[in-house]
């Protein structure tokens, strides 16, 4: 199979996800309410929380500190959709009949992982929008939006290439589904609602360890200190890292889901 | 002639079998607790963590995190477990097997107590270990003495009766496992909107109002008292009241929704 057939291929298998996904409100709908309400309640709760002494930014407002948190939590329970959607089609018999043409095998993974970087992209725009109609501020304005979509994005991605691998380990949407608290965990045991300079003893330590604390916190820097491609190369660097593993552990998978179908 | 005695007894009976029924059916696939175990664990654990400075802002009247989110990841365990009922109810809707039940001479009341039953039976499991949990592992301290972990379970209790009722409502509505979404969106925001995480002095702007009105608010207070002094009764009337009338309000919307079934 030669490239000029898999990228057609490629294209017509994300076209179906995407349409998949746009056609499931149930299933993109609490990813985008979700962060949305944590982000209102923080904002509320914790808005005399950046008087503290220890609080490592000046001048912001609780919201302003939150924006890329709520951001990659909303694209993070996003990301699940794609793998979820692989799983549905494993349990359903689609993907044996898909199989049994002459698809491209690897524009099977391209079509999964490239919907959810789509999706994560189109959620991070209507979550940034929000976030500025509530008065939020980037500093960078435009380039750092931009920024912001793209990592996101990118991270969607990324994890996403992990679920995939699940999916395609055990072909159930259940399994997959229940995942769900251990990206909840990664979020919440990092700096995304709180500095890590402000958390105590061991936890405070966990979260310092924690690769979404570094994306984290470098995205926080674009957004409040205006954009830096420093910043941005950082955090890019780790999503890339997490991606490349993500992405090799998902083509292992596809690999052994052909050779026991075969 | 049966008396009305003997048919109290035997609805009783039935109320009784369902909630042993719910109760065999978590032991027998431990998939569906674990979640409502670990979850609020966790939830004690991350906000502890997470907010562990923010004791230091007006209002919250202790020097310890933990003794502010205990109380809090307590009742989300509870209105958590509050949800089994209203599972099992929908798994028994998909599968026909309610339709069964219904046919049988078991009153609308004693089914509905029977589901109650058993989410407020499952909801001492989440309670008890995060209360370990606090204790052991993140010292936490309980100056209201034993009657602050008496007001700990019984609000818990309460709170998993009310969200049990709630969402029986909606699933004898939707008639489908995926009501469940819906009704964790409102029961979750419901949760969120009011002091669970931070006390009414901390809080600005439009959330102030609506935690300040919001009945969960007193509820959670009363829950938490015992965590940061001792337990009294201008704090437990509020809550107690609020509870009562939420316990009538869901009550009645569940009973309501009970007749949907049939359409």
């Amino acid at each position: 199979m030669n490239i000029k057939h898999s990228i057609p291929q490629a294209l017509q298998l994300s076209h179906r996800s995407i349409l998949g996904m746009i056609r499931q409100p149930q299933a993109w709908a609490p990813t985008l309410f979700f962060p949305l309400l944590l982000a209102a309640v923080y904002a509320a709760q914790f808005s005399k929380a950046v008087n503290l002494p220890e609080f490592p930014y000046s001048d912001v407002t609780f919201l302003d500190f939150i924006l890329p948190a709520c951001v990659i939590q909303g694209v993070l329970f996003g990301s699940t959709n794609s793998a979820t959607d692989l799983a549905a089609d494993i349990e359903n018999s689609f993907m044996d009949r898909l199989l049994s043409s002459p698809v491209s095998r690897s524009s099977i993974l391209v079509a999964r992982l490239s919907s959810a970087f789509i999706y994560g992209l189109v959620q991070a725009t209507i979550l940034i929008i929000i976030f500025f109609a509530f008065g939020a501020k980037l500093t960078g304005g435009a380039s750092s939006a931009l920024a912001l979509v793209f990592l996101t994005s990118f991270l969607s991605m990324g994890v996403g290439s992990f679920l995939i691998a699940i999916a395609l380990r055990t072909g159930s949407q259940e399994v997959v589904n229940s995942l769900f608290p251990i990206i909840f965990v990664f979020i919440f045991i990092s700096s995304a609602f709180f500095p890590v300079e402000l958390m105590d003893g061991w936890y405070g330590q966990i979260a310092e360890w924690n690769p979404l604390t570094w994306i984290i916190d470098w995205t926080r820097v674009i957004t409040i200190e205006g954009f830096s491609w420093n910043a941005f190369l950082q955090a890019a660097g780790v999503i890339l890292l997490i991606s490349l593993a993500g992405i090799a552990t998902s083509t292992h998978q596809l690999k052994r889901r052909l050779a026991v179908a075969s | 002639m049966i008396s009305a005695s003997t048919k109290q007894t035997s609805q009783l009976q039935v109320t009784v079998a369902i909630t042993k029924r719910g109760l065999m059916r978590m032991r027998r696939l431990p998939s569906l607790m674990i979640p409502s175990i670990i979850m609020p664990i966790f939830f004690v654990v991350a906000f502890s963590g997470s907010f562990s400075s923010v004791v230091q802002l007006d209002g919250y009247s202790t020097d310890k995190a933990v003794n502010w989110m205990a109380a809090w990841a307590i009742l989300q365990g509870s209105a958590f477990s509050g949800l089994g009922g209203g599972g099992l109810t929908a798994t028994d809707l998909e599968n026909g097997f309610f339709d069964r039940m219904r046919a049988a001479p078991i009153t609308p009341s004693a089914l509905i107590s029977g589901l109650v039953g058993y989410s407020v039976t499952r909801a001492v499991l989440p309670t008890t270990a995060v209360l370990i949990v606090s204790f052991v592992a993140l010292d936490a301290d309980m100056p209201g003495g034993l009657l602050g972990f008496v007001i700990a379970y019984f609000t818990a209790i309460g709170i998993a009766a009310v969200m049990s009722l709630f969402v029986l409502g909606i699933v004898f509505t939707m008639k489908t496992l995926k009501s469940l979404a819906v009704a964790q969106v409102v029961m979750f925001s419901t949760m969120f909107l009011s002091v669970g995480q931070a006390p009414l002095e901390a809080i600005q702007g439009w959330l102030y109002h609506v935690a300040k009105y919001n009945p969960i608010t007193h509820v959670i207070r009363m829950g938490r008292q015992g965590f940061l002094g001792d337990v009294t009764w201008a704090e437990t009337q509020p809550g107690f009241i609020s509870l009562a009338l939420l316990l009538i309000g869901s009550g009645l919307w569940a009973r309501s929704c009970y007749q949907k079934v049939d359409i």
